[in-house]
C-alpha cells in the first residue's frame, strides 16, 4: 500500500514540473533543459527555512521557494530572450550546470554530494502531516490546484496570447502585443509550478540530494512533457504516471545494478527520438 | 610563475575548445540546426580510440579510425535523423528535442558500455613532460593538441575559402533558398557539412582525454564552452570563434588563482550574460 501512495504522490509532484515544463516547451516553444534546476532550488530553499534554527510553518516556506523560483526563471530568460530563441538554449544548459555546480560543491548551503538528510514533514497551520497517506492528500491538493490553474490560465487571454506567440510570434508583435513580456511572464509562471514541486518534493522524501535535480532529471522532464503530449493538460498527466513507472517495469529485466541508470537515460533518450519522428503530439497532445 | 604555466595550460585548452568551437559554428551556421548531439560525437570518438589503444592498436592508426568513426556518425545523424524531421517540416524546436535525445542516447551507451567511469589513456609517452624554461611545463599530449588544433583551425580556413566544397557551403549557408533553385543541393551539403564537422571535432576528442582522462558525460560542457565562444566571437565567423575560445580559456584558468575549479562553469557563464547584455551579435559578426 505504502508502494502504491509513494508512486502517486511522486507522480503528482511530477506532474507539477510536467505542467511547468509544458508551459514554456509546448505553451510557448522555448526550449529548456533547465526545469530540474528550478525544480531543485525550490527543493533547497524549502528544506534551508524547514531546517533553520527557528523553523518555518511549511506553507509560508513554500511561498518564499515559489518566489525565489519565479525570480530565478525571470532574471535567466529575460537577458537570452531578449536576443534569440538559440541563446536560450545556450542559457539553460548553462543554468542547469550552474546549478549541478552549486548543490554540489556549495557543501555549507546544500550539504555537497551527500545532500540534505532529515528534512522535517511539512505542517498545515501547526498540524504535522506524518503519515505517507496525508502526505498523498497534501500532494493531491497541490496537482489539483496546479492543474485548475493550468486549465484556467489556457482559457484565459494570457494562454491564448501565449500560443499565438507559438503559432507567429512576428503577427503577434505586429497585432501591438508585447511578446517578451508575455515569455517572460509564462517563465515566471513556470518558475512557480517548479518551486512548489521542489518545496512538495523536499518534505516528502525528507532528503534530497543533487543528482534528484541534474541534467538527467530535466531531460527525465522534457521526455515526461514529449510522451504525455505537449500543449495539454492531460498530457502533462500521463506523462509523469507513464514514465515513472517505466523504471519499475525496468527492474524486472535482469539489468546490473551498476547501469541500471544509464539503461533508463538511454530510454529516455530513444523516447525522445522516436516520438519527435513518429508521433510529434504524443500520447495525448497537440503538434509540437 | 603559477600564473604563466596558468597561461600556458588555458592556451592549450583554449585551442581544443577552439577546434570544438569551429566545427559546432559549420553546422551551426549552415543547417542553422543547434546540434546539441555533437557533444556525443566528442565523447564517442575518444571512447572509440581508447578502445582502439587498448586493444594494442597504434595510436595514430586510432586516432584516424575514430575521426572516420565519427565522421560517418555525424553523416547518419544528419542523414536520418535531421533530414528526414525536416522533410516533416518538423520545427526547429522539434529538431532541438530529437538532437538532445541523440545525445542522451550516445552518452549513455558509452556509459553503459564502458561504465561511468573515469578511463585514462595507457600511452605513456602521452604523460612525457617538457620544460619551456623556468617552472613553466607541457605535457606531449599538450603540445601536440596546441599543434593539432592550430592546424585543424589553418585546414578549416583554408577549405572554407579556397576550395569548391567550401564556397558551396557558404553559399548554403547565406541563403539555402538561392542554393536550392541553383541546384547546389542544400539538403546533401548538410550531410557533408555535419560529417566533415563530426571529423574534426573527434581530434579534441581524443587528444583532450590523453592528458584529462575520458568520462562519459564529459562532452557537454566543452560544447557549452564552445558554443557561448562561438555566439561571443560571432556566429559564423570562423577565426572569431577560435579567438575567444582561447579569451575564455585563458580567463578560467587564471580564474584558478582567486577560486577553486569547480566554479569555473560560472566564469564562462558570466561571460556569456555580459556578451548578452551589451554585444549579443559578437566580437567579429559578419556584416
Amino acid at each position: 500500500m505504502d508502494f502504491w501512495f509513494s508512486y502517486i504522490t511522486l507522480a503528482e509532484i511530477y506532474v507539477l514540473l510536467g505542467l511547468s515544463t509544458n508551459l514554456l516547451v509546448g505553451i510557448v516553444g522555448i526550449f529548456s533543459v533547465s526545469q530540474a534546476a528550478v525544480f531543485g532550488v525550490g527543493a533547497y530553499i524549502v528544506a534551508y527555512f524547514l531546517m533553520a534554527a527557528e523553523p518555518m510553518s511549511f506553507l509560508p516556506a513554500l511561498g518564499i521557494a515559489a518566489v525565489g523560483c519565479i525570480l530565478l526563471n525571470v532574471l535567466v530568460t529575460l537577458p537570452s530572450l531578449r536576443v534569440s530563441g538559440d541563446y536560450f538554449v545556450v542559457t539553460s544548459f548553462g543554468i542547469q550546470l550552474l546549478a549541478t555546480a552549486v548543490f554540489t560543491n556549495w557543501t555549507a548551503g546544500t550539504g555537497g554530494a551527500n545532500g540534505l538528510p532529515g528534512i522535517p514533514p511539512p505542517d498545515l497551520f501547526h498540524h504535522p502531516l506524518e503519515s505517507t497517506g496525508q502526505l498523498t492528500l497534501l500532494c493531491t491538493a497541490g496537482a489539483v490546484l496546479g492543474c485548475l490553474a493550468f486549465f484556467l490560465i489556457m482559457r484565459a487571454p494570457f494562454g491564448r496570447l501565449l500560443r499565438a506567440i507559438r503559432e507567429d510570434e512576428l503577427a503577434v508583435a505586429a497585432a501591438g502585443k508585447n511578446v517578451l513580456r508575455a515569455k517572460v511572464s509564462a517563465a515566471a509562471l513556470a518558475g512557480a509550478f517548479a518551486g512548489v514541486a521542489g518545496g512538495l518534493y523536499a518534505t516528502f522524501l525528507s532528503f534530497i540530494d543533487p543528482s534528484s535535480f541534474d541534467l538527467d532529471a530535466s531531460i527525465l522532464l522534457l521526455t515526461m512533457v514529449v510522451v504525455g503530449g505537449a500543449r495539454t493538460l492531460a498530457g502533462s498527466i500521463i506523462g509523469p504516471f507513464l514514465l515513472l513507472a517505466l523504471p519499475q517495469i525496468l527492474t524486472l529485466l535482469d539489468i546490473p545494478t551498476t547501469i541500471a541508470a544509464a539503461m533508463r537515460q538511454l530510454l529516455y533518450g530513444m523516447l525522445l527520438i522516436l516520438f519527435m519522428m513518429f508521433r510529434p503530439q504524443g500520447l495525448a497532445g497537440e503538434r509540437l | 610563475m603559477l600564473w604563466l604555466q596558468l597561461l600556458v595550460n588555458g592556451l592549450e585548452t583554449g585551442c581544443a575548445l577552439g577546434v570544438v568551437a569551429i566545427s559546432f559554428s559549420l553546422v551551426y551556421a549552415t543547417t542553422k540546426i543547434f546540434h546539441v548531439a555533437h557533444a556525443g560525437i566528442y565523447t564517442m570518438g575518444g571512447y572509440l580510440a581508447w578502445w582502439l589503444v587498448t586493444h594494442g592498436a597504434p595510436s595514430a592508426v586510432a586516432l584516424l579510425l575514430a575521426v572516420a568513426a565519427c565522421t560517418v556518425g555525424g553523416a547518419m545523424i544528419q542523414s536520418q535523423i535531421y533530414a528526414r524531421l525536416e522533410r516533416r517540416r518538423a520545427t526547429h524546436l522539434v529538431i532541438l528535442i530529437a538532437s538532445l535525445g541523440t545525445l542522451a542516447v550516445m552518452q549513455n551507451i558509452i556509459a553503459a558500455v564502458f561504465t561511468p567511469n573515469i578511463l585514462q589513456f595507457p600511452i605513456p609517452w602521452a604523460a612525457n613532460v617538457m620544460a619551456l624554461g623556468g617552472e613553466v611545463r607541457l605535457t606531449w599530449a599538450q603540445m601536440l593538441t596546441i599543434a593539432v588544433s592550430l592546424a585543424a583551425y589553418a585546414g578549416v580556413m583554408w577549405f572554407a575559402h579556397y576550395t569548391i566544397l567550401g564556397k558551396r557551403i557558404r553559399a548554403v549557408a547565406s541563403n539555402p533558398f538561392l542554393a536550392q533553385i541553383t541546384r547546389l543541393q542544400p539538403q546533401s551539403v548538410y550531410v557533408i557539412v555535419v560529417a566533415i564537422a563530426s571529423a574534426i571535432v573527434a581530434l579534441p576528442g581524443v587528444l583532450v582525454p590523453l592528458d584529462l582522462g575520458l568520462q562519459p558525460y564529459g562532452g557537454i560542457t566543452p560544447l557549452l564552452t564552445a558554443t557561448i565562444a562561438m555566439i561571443a566571437g560571432g556566429v559564423g565567423s570562423i577565426t572569431g570563434a577560435f579567438a575567444l575560445s582561447i579569451v575564455i580559456a585563458e580567463l578560467q584558468n587564471l580564474s584558478l588563482l582567486v577560486m577553486p575549479g569547480e566554479w569555473s562553469i560560472g566564469i564562462t557563464f558570466f561571460i556569456f550574460v555580459i556578451f548578452m547584455l551589451f554585444r549579443p551579435t559578437g566580437l567579429f559578426a559578419a556584416r
